[in-house]
């Protein structure tokens, strides 16, 4: 009797986290179809609010100030932290262990550092801060990511490249960057991620023109719950899970199969 | 490796890494610079006047010191709890389940990407005055009326758990999953219980894991500033909420700065104070 209820203590326990972890944002999205526009009674099933949504002019700017910041940090890191890493491939790698600092340091404390910089240099709040912050904070994600990869590079293979002829950038845009494109893409979709999922720097390095997706839900739920950030949540809720089913297949696909 | 060598250094290589570190001198190094040494300077209209301590001597005061103190209080009980939650989780997807591992690494990774605002936004519909919980509990029999379960420190404390659970699964279950299994096996071989291999064996070398998820969900929660300005009312102010006040409202850049780094050195000695903690906890047996 005893050992029975060993047995399923821990998976029970397992399930019940799960449902705490899943459950609100399950009910969140099930409101999303809810017909009453306030309240927390289920009146009937609705797509309006989806209707809604997709003709809201406010929704689109916010969406695209967020999607310009996010493809140009995933654009400059990338570029730049694949630079870094290979410029000092074998060389200097104390150097990389300061870029581990950008997702160390408080979030709150870089993001008002960084309001200070452009207020005392006068530097325009706006778009063009938001992509410089999220840069930096893409930087401490893209950086460890290929420095993993490139320790799995197989050093015989660029000698090999070498002693054939090739010189040492033929050999990195024929050997080098052919390996890293796995770890390539999954930084990418991460730096996506965390630019969109970004409030702070948003929050503090914008102007009245810059509001991102995250500002224009922080701004709306302050008053309360709202039919529009509903069916927004869920929509983005369902953008994330493509995006995780996309970073989980390369991982898993690629990664180990790249190993020899 | 010299012919490598040799060609990298006269193809001038090393320069392809300088825009990534010039990037980080000009946006993270130097702005903690400014603001290190305004923290010493008197700013009126635009310009920098003089030297000062007054800015480190406003912090120390009761006020301030309260609200950091709130911030660790409130960074170690989250922290506490979800290493106390995430164990559980961590241990069965590593260690007792072989099925399902796509699944859950799935059901794992999804929370980082799920914006954190939606996250905190869900609990609205489950807390708020007329939301799902108080209409449970009246159906129930438990409350007569309706109870204010936003804007406490309750609520708070909740959300921040759900919010930062995940951050202390990831790396407990990484290292409960490459952690040798044929030791356990030998453990249990030699007639030890599972109670006690748990203690002796698994527990011991989940150290490392444990300690970087407890760190992380540390820092972040020290720091947080959503949850707080969301669910706070506005009334309970954490080190988060006072620093962007400082930048925000009050428009006190020094000030602000002598705050901030005073609570940087709080956050890093309790820090410290929480790393002896956990070994004694895990290893000092």
């Amino acid at each position: 009797m005893f050992g029975k209820i060993k047995n399923i203590f821990l998976p029970s326990m397992v399930f019940f986290i799960y449902a705490f972890l899943y459950l609100p944002i399950l009910i969140m999205a099930i409101f999303s179809f809810n017909k009453a526009s306030i309240g927390f009674k289920w009146i009937g099933f609705t797509t309006e609010w989806y209707q809604k949504l997709f003709y809201s002019d406010e929704i689109w700017y916010v969406f695209k100030n967020s999607l310009i910041v996010a493809l140009s940090a995933v654009f400059l890191s990338v570029t730049i932290g694949v630079a870094l890493v290979w410029g000092l491939y074998r060389k200097n790698t104390k150097l990389l262990s300061l870029f581990y600092s950008n997702i160390m340091i408080p979030e709150i404390v870089s993001s008002v550092s960084l309001l200070s910089l452009f207020i005392l240099f006068s530097i325009p709040l706006g778009l063009n801060a938001l992509v410089i912050g999220h840069t930096l904070l893409g930087l401490g994600f893209v950086i460890p990511i290929l420095n993993v990869r490139f320790q799995e590079l197989n050093y015989n293979l660029i000698e090999a490249s070498l002693d054939l002829g090739a010189n040492i950038w033929t050999t990195f845009f024929k050997v080098v960057l052919p390996f890293l494109v796995p770890a390539i893409v999954s930084a990418s979709l991460l730096v996506f991620i965390v630019s969109l999922d970004d409030f702070l720097i948003a929050f503090f390095c914008s102007d009245s023109t810059s509001q991102t997706l995250s500002l224009y839900i922080y701004s709306t739920i302050r008053a309360g719950v709202s039919p529009l950030v509903n069916a927004l949540s869920t929509l983005m809720l369902v953008g994330s899970s493509v995006l995780v089913l996309l970073f989980i297949y390369i991982s898993l696909k690629f990664i180990p199969e790249n190993n020899d | 490796m010299n012919n490598f060598k040799k060609l990298f250094y006269e193809d001038g290589a090393f320069f392809i890494s300088i825009p990534a570190l010039l990037w980080q001198l000009l946006f993270l190094i130097l702005p903690i610079s400014i603001m290190f040494i305004a923290s010493f300077l008197i700013y009126k209209s635009g310009t920098f006047t003089k030297f000062t301590f007054e800015h480190y001597k406003s912090v120390f005061d009761l006020p301030h010191f309260y609200v950091i103190f709130r911030s660790v209080i409130l960074a170690f009980f989250n922290s506490t709890l979800c290493l106390i939650f995430a164990y559980p989780v961590a241990y069965y997807l590593s260690i007792r389940t072989t099925r399902y591992k796509n699944l859950s690494l799935f059901f794992l990774t999804l929370p980082f990407w799920i914006n954190f605002l939606v996250h905190i936004y869900s609990w609205f519909f489950i807390l708020d005055y007329a939301g799902l919980l108080n209409s449970l509990l009246i159906k129930l029999g438990i409350i007569k009326t309706p109870v204010h379960f936003i804007n406490t420190v309750g609520s708070i404390m909740l959300v921040m758990l759900h919010g930062y659970l995940p951050f202390m699964i990831l790396p407990l279950y990484t290292v409960l999953e490459k952690l040798d299994k044929k030791l356990i096996e030998a453990s249990l071989d030699l007639g030890a219980t599972r109670t006690y291999t748990f203690f002796r064996i698994v527990l011991p070398l989940s150290y490392t894991g444990a300690s970087a998820g407890f760190f992380l969900v540390f820092v972040l929660s020290f720091g947080e500033f959503l949850i707080p300005a969301l669910l706070g009312g506005g009334k309970t102010l954490f080190v988060g909420t006072l620093i962007s006040e400082y930048f925000l409202m009050l428009g006190s850049l020094p000030q602000g700065a002598a705050f901030t780094f005073v609570s940087a050195l709080i956050l890093i000695l309790s820090l410290l104070f929480c790393r002896l903690l956990l070994k004694y906890f895990f290893r000092g047996r």
